[in-house]
């Protein structure tokens, strides 16, 4: 459809665009300006240069936080897919006993983050949690998972998968809606057996399912917040101090706008990159396939 | 006759203004009954909430010209941050309260309502040891920002039911400390049933230590000294307790979650005896199962304690009535009957000089001896310096460290040098 004025394709996308503007472009905008200053809210603000960057790459604090953020996301990541795959593989059939399952695992996800945490902070409780002196009684986290800076991080990305593999499996079980029968029917009279079936028809099938669970899930991974607010408060020692707790600890905590700041757009370069990398490698599978398709 | 989309959005538009035209023209600082009004921010849960909604109440009882608007807004830290936000947007509180720590940076910064000038500012008849002058070094020659408010110091409280069938006294001096938690523990298959001894891995603990030990956590003039040797020797000790002997649970979380911690875990008896502040006397006497003793901190080469608990402070910029309105309202709880009041309900220590004496001539520690425990710790009470970075220094210098160092082994002379290396950088 071609406009009736240049301008009206512009108009209609305006108010979008303000909001972006207002919300996110300008917020983003002055988070910059405000990497260079030192500012506390109550005294005037210093221009510094880049001094709070590198304060921050100062002792491996900016690489600790990377890190420790990127190993939760891909823990939370690969395992809530990998369980919520096998989950809707196990339960994508019809039934009482199956739907009643399907809900109860899915019923972690409607459940609010603050509420999970709470409740996984007393089961992990080293000393009088069901789980906590479990996990003790098998040699792991002496003093409680949670007050040990080598399990902390684990424990809290435990806790995210147990949340949101019900939503992975959601995703799955809608993709696994859309493999028709008669595909397996006919591998199966080729004699492919149910892994070389699920490898060959379901799993190709999946790949757009799986690439949008993945995606969704890395977002909610590096943006979590609520687990470390409530579970471990950023300890113990930094242990599972991740990007929006580091920044919201430096700005409330700590009084330190400009060092938050300069970590706020740290976060954004590193989420440009990966957000480059999957569509990068999304399309990189696209296109395989498509060739595959051709030559088929 | 309403006829083009150009008519509803004018009727909305005026329906909108009709409304709000009476409440847009009333005076916000005077609520319906005329009085004026001063918001209140506090950070309070529990049983010291009721007790300050109360005396609120109580105030507004006993005059008919200010009303307190009390706002709950988190937790210190969270209370402090919101705080500052507000300071930032022009819409601050007419009264607040901060911790003592952070007071100085506060003033300094300038952003606090000199006392002074307010009518009765110079005879208040404040207990010295815990109202500015006497919680800062040189705090008189600061001008007046803060009143005290709930002010405290840690305590130790004991079981004392298992106390008394281990025929166990409170520990007096660190080695006792050791000895006794030693004595409390109790290990099964599992672990450890039972702690002797708990307190959170938090700066405030930790510097009274550092007071026991003989040092002092910052220069007179502010530097942050970190109590030198006396600090490594108190960091040293945790790390004892901790690793070593097997007899402290350090609580999980951090700040004010491992303070609960602390206090569950005792009401819970998994800990038989806790460091925490004097805050808490009422709320664990009230809800434990046994009775509860409380003991002053143990010595090791003197007797010390820091003073904790917040001040009441004025942020600038309120209108002069609601300043009025926050004064009247300190005033009142400044008066010997609601310190008392307030200190009696809670556990805090009575900030009125003449409510002080009222209590002990009425017998009231004879009474209470728990509640005698931090009044009688003020006489080793050691002033904060006046640094305005001591906060900062505190929460994000020294508290990792400190969680480092009895955590995961660190060595405390390096972790504290790191600190102090740190504490230099701007």
């Amino acid at each position: 459809m071609t406009p009736r004025r240049a301008f009206h394709p512009y108009l209609a996308l305006a108010p979008t665009l303000l909001l972006l503007a207002l919300f996110f472009l300008y917020p983003l905008a002055l988070v910059l300006r405000e990497s260079f200053y030192a500012w506390d809210l109550v005294t005037p603000e210093r221009f510094v240069g880049l001094a709070n960057y590198h304060a921050l790459a100062r002792g491996g604090a900016l690489l600790g936080i990377v890190g420790r953020t990127l190993g939760y996301g891909v823990v939370v990541v690969a395992l809530s897919m990998a369980l919520g795959l096998m989950l809707a593989l196990a339960l994508d059939r019809p039934g009482r006993l199956y739907a009643f399952v399907r809900g109860a695992v899915f019923s972690a996800y409607v459940v609010s983050w603050v509420a999970v945490a709470l409740l996984w902070t007393w089961l992990l409780d080293g000393d009088a949690g069901l789980v906590g002196a479990a996990l003790r009684r098998l040699g792991v986290g002496g003093a409680g998972v949670l007050s040990d800076p080598k399990t902390a991080l684990w424990a809290l990305a435990l806790v995210s998968v147990w949340k949101i593999t019900g939503y992975a499996m959601v995703v799955f079980l809608a993709g696994l809606q859309d493999v028709p029968r008669s595909l397996h029917e006919a591998a199966a009279l080729d004699g492919a057996g149910p892994l070389r079936r699920f490898w060959h028809v379901t799993w190709p099938m999946l790949r757009p399912s799986a690439a949008f669970v993945g995606t969704t899930s890395l977002i909610l991974s590096f943006q979590a917040f609520d687990v470390v607010r409530v579970m471990t408060q950023g300890g113990p020692v930094n242990s599972t101090t991740i990007f929006v707790y580091a920044i919201y600890e430096e700005v409330f905590m700590n009084l330190r706008v400009g060092r938050a700041s300069a970590l706020a757009v740290v976060f954004f370069g590193c989420l440009l990159v990966l957000t480059g990398l999957q569509l990068w490698a999304y399309r990189l599978g696209n296109a395989k396939a498509n060739e595959k398709g051709k030559r088929a | 006759m309403i006829r083009t989309r150009r008519d509803v959005l004018r009727a909305i538009a005026a329906g909108l203004t009709a409304a709000c035209a009476p409440g847009c023209r009333a005076d916000p600082a005077r609520d319906a009954d005329g009085r004026t009004v001063a918001s209140l921010w506090f950070s309070y849960g529990g049983k010291n909430r009721e007790v300050l909604l109360d005396l609120v109440r109580r105030f507004h009882e006993t005059q008919g010209h200010y009303r307190i608007e009390a706002v709950y807004q988190g937790d210190y830290f969270e209370g402090l941050a919101k705080l500052r936000t507000a300071m930032y947007a022009g819409a601050a509180p007419a009264v607040t309260h901060v911790v003592a720590e952070v007071v100085p940076y506060l003033a300094e910064a300038n952003v606090l309502e000199p006392l002074a000038r307010f009518p009765g500012a110079s005879d208040l008849g404040l207990v010295r040891a815990i109202a500015q002058e006497g919680s800062y070094t040189n705090g008189d020659a600061h001008p007046l920002v803060a009143l005290p408010f709930n002010r405290s110091t840690p305590i130790a409280y004991y079981n004392r039911a298992i106390f008394e069938s281990k025929r166990l006294a409170p520990p007096a001096t660190w080695d006792e400390l050791r000895e006794t938690a030693r004595a409390l523990t109790e290990r099964d298959a599992s672990g450890t049933s039972r702690w002797g001894f708990e307190v959170p891995i938090d700066w405030w603990f930790w510097a009274a230590l550092v007071a026991q030990a003989g040092g002092e956590v910052a220069s007179e003039h502010g530097a942050p000294t970190l109590g030198g040797d006396a600090g490594v020797r108190a960091l040293a000790f945790l790390q004892t307790l901790v690793a070593t002997d097997r007899v402290m649970r350090p609580p999980p979380g951090r700040d004010y979650n491992a303070w609960q911690a602390t206090n569950t875990d005792f009401l819970a008896g998994r800990a038989a005896m806790i460091w925490t502040s004097t805050a808490f006397l009422r709320y664990l006497e009230d809800n434990a199962k046994f009775p509860v003793g409380a003991a002053p901190l143990p010595r090791d080469v003197r007797a010390g304690v820091p003073t904790g608990g917040t001040f009441f402070v004025m942020p600038r910029g309120a209108p002069p009535a609601a300043q009025e309105a926050a004064w009247a309202f300190l005033r009142f709880m400044m008066a010997p009957e609601q310190a008392n009041a307030w200190a009696t309900r809670t556990g805090y220590l009575p900030v009125s000089e003449v409510g002080l004496n009222q209590l002990e001539m009425a017998g009231y520690y004879d009474a209470h001896p728990n509640d005698r425990v931090a009044v009688a710790q003020l006489a080793d009470a050691s002033p904060w310096p006046w640094a305005p970075d001591l906060f900062r220094i505190q929460r994000e210098i020294v508290q990792p460290r400190l969680e480092e160092a009895v955590l995961e082994g660190e060595d405390p002379a390096r972790a504290l040098a790191a600190a102090r290396a740190a504490a230099r950088e701007p």
